[in-house]
Parts: C-alpha cells; sequence; structure tokens
C-alpha cells in the first residue's frame, strides 16, 4: 500500500468504518511508515477530542412551541377536509336544482330578491343570539393571539414591545403566546424588549412554564440590567430550586459587580 | 431498529396521521438543534430552524417516499431551511460569524480548567471552519452518518465527501494549533 492510498482510507478510519479486507494492509502500512502513522494519530486525536464537546439543550420554550404548531397545523388540517365536502354537497344541489334556461335563471333571481327584501324587512330588529356571541368572541380572541405572535416576531423591536404588552393585557394567554414571550426574553437582541418580557412574565409566574424558563433563562443572560430583573422576580416568586440558579450565577467569571451583589440577596432571601 | 420506526412513523404522518410528528420531535429535536448550533453559533436562530424543519416536514409529507434513511430526509430540508434562513437575515441584518458562548458552565462537563480552554479553543477551531468543511464533519462526528448517507444529502460522490472530511479535519488541526500557539505567546 502507498502513502497515497493509505492518506485515502483515513476517514474511514476515523468513523470506524474501514472495510475488514483493507485493515491488515492499511495497519502493515502505518507500522512501515512514520509519517502516515503520525499523521493518522494526531488526526485521530483531534477527532476523539472532537466528542468531548457537549451537546447543548435547546430552551425550555421550544417544546410548546412545536406542540402549539402541530395543534395549529392539525386544526387546519380537519377545517380544509370539512370544508370541500361542504361546497361539494352545496355544488350538487346547486346543478340539480339551478335551471338551465336564462329566462328561467332571470325569473329565480327575481324570485330570490324579492324574498330576500321581504325577510331582510321581517327581521330588522336584530335577535341576540348567545352562542353566536360566544362563537364571535373566541373567534376575535384567537385573532387577537395570532396578532400579538405575529407582532412578537417583528423586525421592529417597537413592534416587538407592543406585542410584549398585548400579552400583558390578556387575561389567560395561551402557551404558544408565553413560550414566545419566553422566546423574547431569551434572545431578543434589544434590552428594552427583554426588560419588558421580564415585566410581563411578572402576571404569569404561577404557571410551571413560566416558573421553568425565567429559572433557565438566569444563565442566558449577560446584561446586568435584565439579570437584576429577573434575580428580583425569581425571588419574588419564592421558589427554592432559583437558589442554585443564583449560586451558579454568582461563580461565573465575567460577573457584574451589581449583579453578583444582588444575586448574594437573593440567595439570603430564599434560604 | 429506531431507524425502521422513523420511517414508518413519517409514513404515518403523510398518511394523515399528522399528530405522529410528536415521536419524530421527540426523538430528533436534540440532534437538528445542535447540527444548526454547530452551524450558526446562534441559539435563538437554532431553535427557530428546528420549528422550520418540522413546518417543513409536515408541508412537504406527502413528498416523502421512505426510500432513503429518514435522517438524510431530515438534513436535506434542514440544510435548505438554514440557506433560506441565511439568505434572509443577510438581507434583514448584518450577519456577524462569532459564535455565542455555551448557556453555562454545565454545558462543558468537565471540571478541569485547562482541559475546559482545550474544548473552548477547539470550539472557536470549529468556527472558523469554512461551512462546507464544517458540515460534513459536523454531519459525520456528531450527527452519526455515513459517509454514503452524506454523499446521498450532498449530491455527490462518496469520495468526495471522504477527501472533504480529511481536508476538513486536517484544517481542523491547523487552526486549533494556531489559536492554542497564539494562546501561549
Amino acid at each position: 500500500m502507498t502513502c497515497q492510498q493509505a492518506t485515502e482510507l483515513f476517514p474511514d478510519h476515523l468513523l470506524g468504518s474501514l472495510h475488514d479486507a483493507a485493515k491488515p494492509e492499511f495497519q502493515t502500512h502505518l507500522g512501515n511508515c512514520a509519517s502516515c502513522r503520525e499523521e493518522v494519530e494526531s488526526l485521530a486525536a483531534l477527532w476523539s477530542k472532537l466528542g468531548a464537546l457537549p451537546k447543548e439543550q435547546p430552551s425550555a420554550a421550544m417544546r410548546p412551541r412545536f406542540y402549539a404548531m402541530l395543534e395549529a397545523y392539525q386544526q387546519g388540517l380537519q377545517h380544509s377536509q370539512s370544508a370541500p365536502r361542504l361546497r361539494e354537497v352545496v355544488d350538487g344541489w346547486l346543478t340539480r336544482w339551478w335551471p338551465k334556461q336564462p329566462a328561467f335563471q332571470f325569473a329565480f333571481a327575481v324570485v330570490f330578491l324579492i324574498a330576500g327584501l321581504f325577510i331582510g324587512n321581517r327581521l330588522r330588529t336584530p335577535a341576540h343570539d348567545d352562542s353566536d356571541m360566544v362563537t364571535l368572541r373566541s373567534e376575535l380572541r384567537s385573532m387577537r393571539e395570532l396578532m400579538t405572535l405575529t407582532l412578537l416576531r417583528q423586525d421592529s423591536p417597537s413592534e416587538r414591545l407592543q406585542g410584549v404588552s398585548w400579552v400583558q393585557n390578556m387575561a389567560n394567554p395561551d402557551n404558544a403566546l408565553l413560550s414566545a414571550l419566553l422566546h423574547r426574553l431569551d434572545y431578543d437582541p434589544n434590552i428594552n424588549v427583554r426588560l419588558a418580557a421580564v415585566d410581563a412574565l411578572y402576571l404569569f409566574v404561577e404557571q410551571p412554564l413560566i416558573r421553568d424558563g425565567l429559572i433557565q433563562s438566569l444563565s442566558r443572560q449577560t446584561a446586568p440590567l435584565v439579570q437584576i430583573a429577573l434575580i428580583d422576580l425569581i425571588v419574588e416568586m419564592r421558589e427554592k430550586r432559583a437558589a442554585a440558579a443564583l449560586k451558579q450565577l454568582i461563580v461565573k467569571e465575567k460577573i457584574n459587580a451589581d449583579v453578583k451583589q444582588r444575586a448574594e440577596w437573593g440567595i439570603q432571601q430564599l434560604l | 431498529m429506531n431507524e425502521l420506526a422513523d420511517n414508518l412513523v413519517m409514513l404515518k404522518v403523510r398518511d394523515g396521521e399528522v399528530g405522529k410528528l410528536g415521536i419524530l420531535f421527540e426523538r430528533h429535536h436534540i440532534a437538528l438543534y445542535n447540527y444548526f448550533l454547530r452551524q450558526t453559533g446562534r441559539r435563538d436562530a437554532s431553535e427557530d430552524l428546528v420549528q422550520e424543519v418540522f413546518l417543513r416536514m409536515l408541508k412537504y409529507r406527502q413528498g416523502y417516499r421512505g426510500e432513503s434513511r429518514f435522517t438524510v430526509w431530515m438534513y436535506r430540508i434542514a440544510r435548505n431551511s438554514w440557506v433560506d434562513y441565511f439568505k434572509k437575515a443577510k438581507r434583514e441584518m448584518p450577519w456577524d460569524d462569532g459564535m455565542e458562548e455555551p448557556v453555562s458552565d454545565e454545558a462543558t462537563p468537565s471540571e478541569n480548567f485547562e482541559e475546559n480552554q482545550k474544548l473552548a479553543q477547539l470550539r472557536a477551531a470549529l468556527a472558523k471552519l469554512p461551512p462546507e468543511k464544517r458540515e460534513v464533519l459536523v454531519l459525520s462526528r456528531y450527527q452519526n452518518m455515513k459517509y454514503e448517507e452524506i454523499a446521498e444529502l450532498l449530491g455527490c460522490a462518496v469520495g468526495t465527501v471522504k477527501a472533504r472530511v480529511h481536508r476538513a479535519i486536517k484544517d481542523l488541526k491547523d487552526i486549533y494549533f494556531e489559536l492554542a500557539h497564539e494562546k501561549t505567546i
């Protein structure tokens, strides 16, 4: 085996996918050729070192976000499946009953117009139907939630801020909205949006999703202002688990002195 | 075994049992997240991209044939999502090439300070590698893909993939030692 041939087998050797038939010859070559041996050893060392780089866990907001998307898709699917069926029924009915002659079609249209005017006149005083109102309200609510989600994803910080304040004004935002809010807190490039998110989340700390998200977020934040706001909020939550997160924050290398002091105060409060 | 199950699950999703996508999410979202994280160095972008991949799986489920390994199909979607995302991000905001630091000290298992520094250097070296070289390393080293599968994914010959992996790891070695050298000066 030449050096060139051996070099071509390096990637297979690294992945452990070297063919059995090629192994003995490859090993013999390495035994005889110091430069190939050194080369493959250094590459293999780096390859195994790469394996030591740990996997990271995504934020707690990711799972609810996925399931909210899945649910929305399923709902959309059900809706679109039932919609064509209805249309087919109406189409079939119309073809059966609609006259072929234009003169009859015209007469039909006039009859419908008169009937429409008559019924409209009779029903001028609108009746209040509770079930309609409930449907309307729930539709309005989901529209508003959708709008808020869209606002939270806009490029302009002021629109995202508006989105945050919309969530704040909702009585019972769903998980998708809360996850979006946590996402803003974790990753928004604008500090004002992150601070506003802390304030808004204060209203929903009773929910486990939010409690977990806030504690996790502590290690993600780098701006002292946000860190301090988060510490205050976590202390307010009286969450014992948070003490560990605070302790971790204190030992961080680049921690701001004020933040450290605040975190120490927080630990005292939680003990 | 799991692979067979992945394919079957995706076929069910294709045929209308959309809720079963949750199984695939639970199995693969962390691997996908780390794939994107290693490619982009950004956590928020990586989370968005994972979401995008699963959304596209739903959108294009009718086109799933189950002929190749499920992960090959999944990473094809992942690559396309990344390319589109990158184009959009470049248009909207300047993309800086830097990688974010790991979230917390928890992420690095070693207690040893020196060892941690070496890992940080390795991470920095990986970030400096050109994307196409980094990609083959990430796919083969972290996503457990065989060279044949990577070739299928990238649409090139297996020999090309092996050559690229070889060049990538050699370049990584050079960058890594360069960084180590700079540190000691």
